[in-house]
């Protein structure tokens, strides 16, 4: 058994986590959501935005952190060509195309980042990337309080983004019933660019987050894809409180297991508890039905 | 929760007349014929290349049974294709069974692994499903990695040499003429039918007396059965099983890759779609740069432009032209 | 229509055993990860088998059957995948007809090759391959590697400690990955050497090759009191690490990161946290070997980025098969396999000399990182700077 300050620094540490997980699944599961898109490109859009800070930081010596909503930003606005050329065209002809789509997305994606920046590891160097913040017994990363706190306010814009604008409202007709929507003047497939601009800069300010916490290569997309898949099962698809929620319990319970079995079991925890909801309540823990 | 469902991807298969109809009934046998008879002509690397292409088809067909005809979008072959190759080599290891018995005792554990995991997985639905069996395969793979029960990342190394390039190969024919003979009686018998009832409108085809869950599993079991015969040839190709070679990501990706290229739910789809993978694979493997970029690229543009893959493309050509 | 496209490719996928070579041409492949995890690895490998290859050429090329000829270097990319290594290794067997391999990378990648040209009776050299491992797979025949023994490297921080005399509280906490080399050092040898020098180890967890955190396994090594922490992991994993442990506010006194720490990228990544840590080498350019400064400046000068360990070994390894080839004097690939078994030279890496087990030892010394540059620290007589003890503390 573990003593006292190992186990509550370790449950802080997995509470903290799990909030940037939650974000890094929002954007997949408004992109499921909305589009009924299975984004198979959605790690290579984290480490995407890892990059972009990355080139920042050494060449314009951008702080990750103060560069967040610029990388955000960028990442929207490259997305969306994407989603016009290639994920628009294929609507209406079932899951299947659009997945492989990104899929292909995601090779091109890979092999890009490796010609331009080499397979070598990376990571965003910043002062308060490798520091630790004790209070008490507790310690836990710097990187991970302020994560958690960027991680928070984030889903909750995008929260009433989605419950309170124009735009929340028009996505949220398209995503309920598309055809409806559009017979009352949505332009659905306006708002489906839109959405997957946003998932790919929720993606992507995760990735500057997890980059500064750990290190990325052009390889590292792939590990986040399947724990943001469960988190986004968990909630329950294109519940963004669900999300945050399902995050920070997916962040505890990894801890939790990396504590009781080793770290190498830390993501088959996760996987497990995903295979698990799948099985016995596909529609997500923290949902209360309906999608 | 019922717009998730969305089932309605694949072909339906035809019946109208030209390759995908009655011409393919001596196509294939001919086919499997000539290659029979190739060997003397081939060298060695035809008979990799060749050994390759008829692992991948096979690999193909079986999931195109699944995806393309029963709509069961499953991202778990990586976890059929493991467990036959770490099957055979275990049989071979600890009880010295003949290469030719514990090929199909190895797509056998499979099948096991199929039925076990089918009350689970076939709870699930469309989207649910892919993304299940995705994390099915994952958590798989992982335990591989953790454990050392099976070797841990090591892995596990054939004690008996294989048979030379030219054996393997023959096993590969003899793989892919059951899967042709599979496959043939699967589309053209009535479980066929039964699978696309299925398919279309699960819900609806258990109101009329077809019993879902009975018509997935045999669809699972057979084409898991297929898949780990081919997982246990090339366990016995490479000598040496380990988690991230033979349980990775790769093994999914490619079959994928190659149906939806070749053209999902048509039955030359698979053959075609592993011709010109490989053989761009090859032509690339010069500029290996160029390679993996590229076939993302084309990935993309057959979906893009060619949704039906080459096969639809080039039917939807004849018939133009008609 | 369809019958006709399906025929034409079958007929052109079989009959692809055109292989444009010119006659006069001494053909060696190279299945090599170019891509995927592995990729840094290939790009030094690239570097160090190409570059000996452009010497021999320039030279003259190798005299074979009482001719001169050319030595062709065929390069595919396996894309860290033993699937590609091993159909790679046969085509370049069967196809473009090589009389010899050069290894890949990493015990995975490395066993699939050399089992293709086991079976082949292809010769097969590769310089990245740790010698138990390679040895643990079967007697080899026509596989030879030249590398460290996993042995030597746990045991080396150890000795590092006994002969410089440095004062720790005996505690060790051993985090290693469950990769072949892995499980063997963390798992074998340094709870071995930890026993037999009276160190406890107070800790110790494993982790498989793609893990990204460690916040668990580094909380319970702070919290057990260690001085000394020993850790086995691919870069990636060790820049993380290294970042969560400052993070952690865990600062051991003796930090030694093998494998991850080795390349430049580690240092460069991880800045002023890579001071102090230690880790297992087998070659610095200022050793007393022919041509290693050479070697390091030519490669800094070609390709501009800092040179690393790998150039050395891979262009070792491809130097030791030239030599048995214009040894041999032929393409006959047991009278190559023969000449191998005779290698008896000292290499820009150091002496090879291959025992019955068709391996070669590299003596490991080892080395830390100081202000970016990586120092040789142990032993004595190799040692080009003073050790960092203990391991600063991260500001």
């Amino acid at each position: 058994m573990p003593n006292l300050d190992v186990l509550t620094s370790t449950l802080a540490s997995g509470f903290l986590l799990g909030g940037i997980l939650a974000l890094i699944a929002l954007g997949l599961s408004i992109a499921l959501g909305v589009m009924r898109l299975v984004n198979l490109a959605h790690g290579e859009l984290l480490v995407c935005g890892a990059y972009l800070s990355y080139f920042l930081l050494s060449q314009f010596d951008v702080d990750p952190i103060s560069g967040l909503l610029v990388v955000g930003a960028l990442m929207a606005l490259i997305a969306l060509p994407f989603q016009r050329l290639l994920i628009a065209p294929l609507s209406g002809k079932g899951m299947e195309a659009p997945m492989m789509t990104m899929f292909g997305v995601s090779i091109i994606l890979q092999n890009l980042l490796l010609l331009g920046f080499s397979a070598d590891t990376r990571t965003l160097e910043a002062p308060y990337a490798a520091s630790p913040v004790s209070l008490g017994p507790v310690t836990v990363p710097q990187i991970y309080l302020i994560g958690f706190a960027i991680s928070v306010v984030l889903v909750v814009l995008v929260h009433q983004l989605v419950t309170r604008t124009g735009f929340g409202r028009e996505l949220r007709a398209s995503s309920a019933d598309p055809t409806a929507a559009a017979a009352m003047g949505v332009d659905v497939r306006r708002v489906h660019a839109l959405t997957f601009a946003l998932g790919a800069a929720c993606a992507a300010m995760g990735g500057v987050l997890i980059g500064t916490a750990f290190s990325f290569t052009p390889s590292t997309g792939a590990t986040y894809l399947l724990t943001s898949f469960a988190v986004v099962v968990l909630s329950g698809v294109g519940n963004i409180f669900g999300t945050l929620l399902a995050g920070i319990a997916m962040g505890l319970l990894q801890s939790v297991g990396a504590l009781a079995f080793g770290d190498g079991y830390r993501d088959f925890v996760g996987l497990v508890l995903f295979l698990l909801v799948l099985a016995f309540r596909p529609q997500g823990i923290t949902s209360t039905g309906g999608r | 929760m019922a717009s998730m469902v969305d089932n309605k991807l694949a072909v339906a298969p035809t019946r109208s007349g030209g390759l995908v109809g009655g011409a393919s009934a001596w196509l294939l046998p001919c086919l499997i014929l000539a290659l029979a008879l190739a060997p003397p002509l081939m060298s060695n690397y035809a008979l990799d290349i060749g050994f390759r292409l008829l692992l991948l088809i096979t690999l193909a067909e079986a999931w195109n049974l699944l995806a393309g005809y029963g709509g069961l979008v499953s991202l778990g072959t990586a976890s059929f294709v493991g467990v036959g190759a770490y099957t055979l080599t275990g049989l071979v290891n600890q009880w010295g069974l003949p290469f030719a018995l514990a090929i199909p005792v190895a797509g056998l554990s499979a099948v096991l692994l199929a039925v076990i995991v089918s009350p689970a997985v076939f709870r699930l639905r469309g989207l649910y499903f892919t993304v299940g069996t995705l994390a099915l395969a994952e958590a798989l793979r992982m335990f591989m990695v953790n454990n050392s029960v099976f070797g841990g990342a090591t892995g596990l190394f054939l004690a008996i040499d294989p048979p030379g390039v030219k054996g393997l190969y023959w096993f590969a024919l003899g793989l892919f003429a059951v899967t042709t003979l599979a496959m043939t009686v699967a589309t053209r018998s009535r479980f066929s039918i039964l699978l696309r009832t299925v398919r279309d409108d699960e819900d609806a085809a258990a109101q009329i007396g077809v019993r879902p869950f009975r018509i997935k599993l045999i669809a699972f079991a057979l084409a898991s059965f297929l898949m780990g015969m081919a997982g246990a040839l090339q366990g016995m190709k490479l000598g040496a099983v380990e988690p991230y070679g033979m349980f990775g990501i790769q093994w999914t990706v490619a079959v994928l890759s190659i149906v939806i290229i070749g053209g999902q739910g048509l039955r030359v789809g698979p053959i075609v779609g592993a011709i010109f993978v490989v053989a761009m694979a090859e032509l690339l493997a010069d500029y290996p740069a160029l390679n993996l970029a590229l076939t993302g690229l084309i990935l993309i543009l057959v979906i893009r432009f060619a949704p039906k893959g080459l096969v639809g493309l080039a039917l939807r050509k004849t018939r133009g032209a008609k | 229509m369809n019958i006709k496209t399906i025929v034409a490719a079958a007929a052109i996928t079989l009959g692809l055993t055109a292989s444009a070579l010119a006659a006069d041409e001494i053909v060696i492949g190279a299945s090599i990860p170019l891509s995927g995890p592995l990729a840094g690895f290939g790009a030094y490998m690239q570097w160090g088998y190409q570059t000996a290859v452009n010497d021999v050429n320039k030279a003259g090329g190798i005299a074979v059957d009482g001719k001169k000829k050319q030595v062709k270097l065929v390069i595919r990319d396996d894309k860290t995948d033993s699937n590609v290594t091993a159909s790679n290794t046969e085509t370049l067997i069967s196809r473009d007809e090589a009389v010899a391999m050069l290894g890949s990378c990493t015990p995975a990648l490395v066993n699939a090759g050399a089992l293709v040209a086991e079976r082949r009776k292809v010769p097969l050299v590769t310089g990245c391959a740790p010698l138990q491992a390679f040895k643990s797979v079967r007697p080899w025949k026509y596989a030879w590697a030249l590398f460290f023994d996993e042995g030597d490297l746990g045991n080396a921080p150890f000795k590092m400690l006994a002969e410089m005399g440095l004062k720790t509280n005996k505690k060790i906490a051993i985090l290693h990955d469950n990769g072949p080399d892995g499980q063997v050092v963390g798992g074998q040898i340094w709870p071995a050497a930890a026993k037999a020098g009276g160190y406890s180890v107070v800790r110790s967890s494993s982790f498989p090759i793609d893990s990204q955190q460690f916040t668990s396994m580094i909380a319970q090594a702070k919290s057990s009191d260690a001085d000394i922490a020993l850790v086995a992991a691919i870069p990636p994993q060790a820049i993380a690490m290294r970042k969560q442990m400052a993070s952690a506010g865990y600062t051991p006194k003796i930090l030694v990161m093998e494998k991850g720490a080795e390349p430049e990228a580690f240092a460069q990544a991880s800045g002023a946290l890579a001071d102090g840590v230690l880790v297992g080498g087998y070659w610095d350019p200022s050793f007393p070997y022919p041509g290693a400064a050479d070697l390091a400046k030519r490669f800094e000068s070609e390709t501009k980025q800092t040179q690393s360990q790998h150039i050395a070994d891979s262009h070792a390894a491809a130097q030791v098969l030239l030599d048995a080839i214009a040894a041999a004097g032929s393409t006959d690939r047991e009278k190559i396999n023969a000449a191998i078994a005779k290698t008896d030279k000292t290499y820009v890496v150091g002496p090879v000399k291959f025992d019955a087990a068709h391996s070669s030892r590299l003596p490991i010394t080892m080395m830390q990182w100081q202000s970016g540059k990586s120092v040789v620290v142990w032993p004595k007589d190799r040692a080009n700077g003073k050790l960092i003890f203990p391991l600063p503390a991260a500001k």
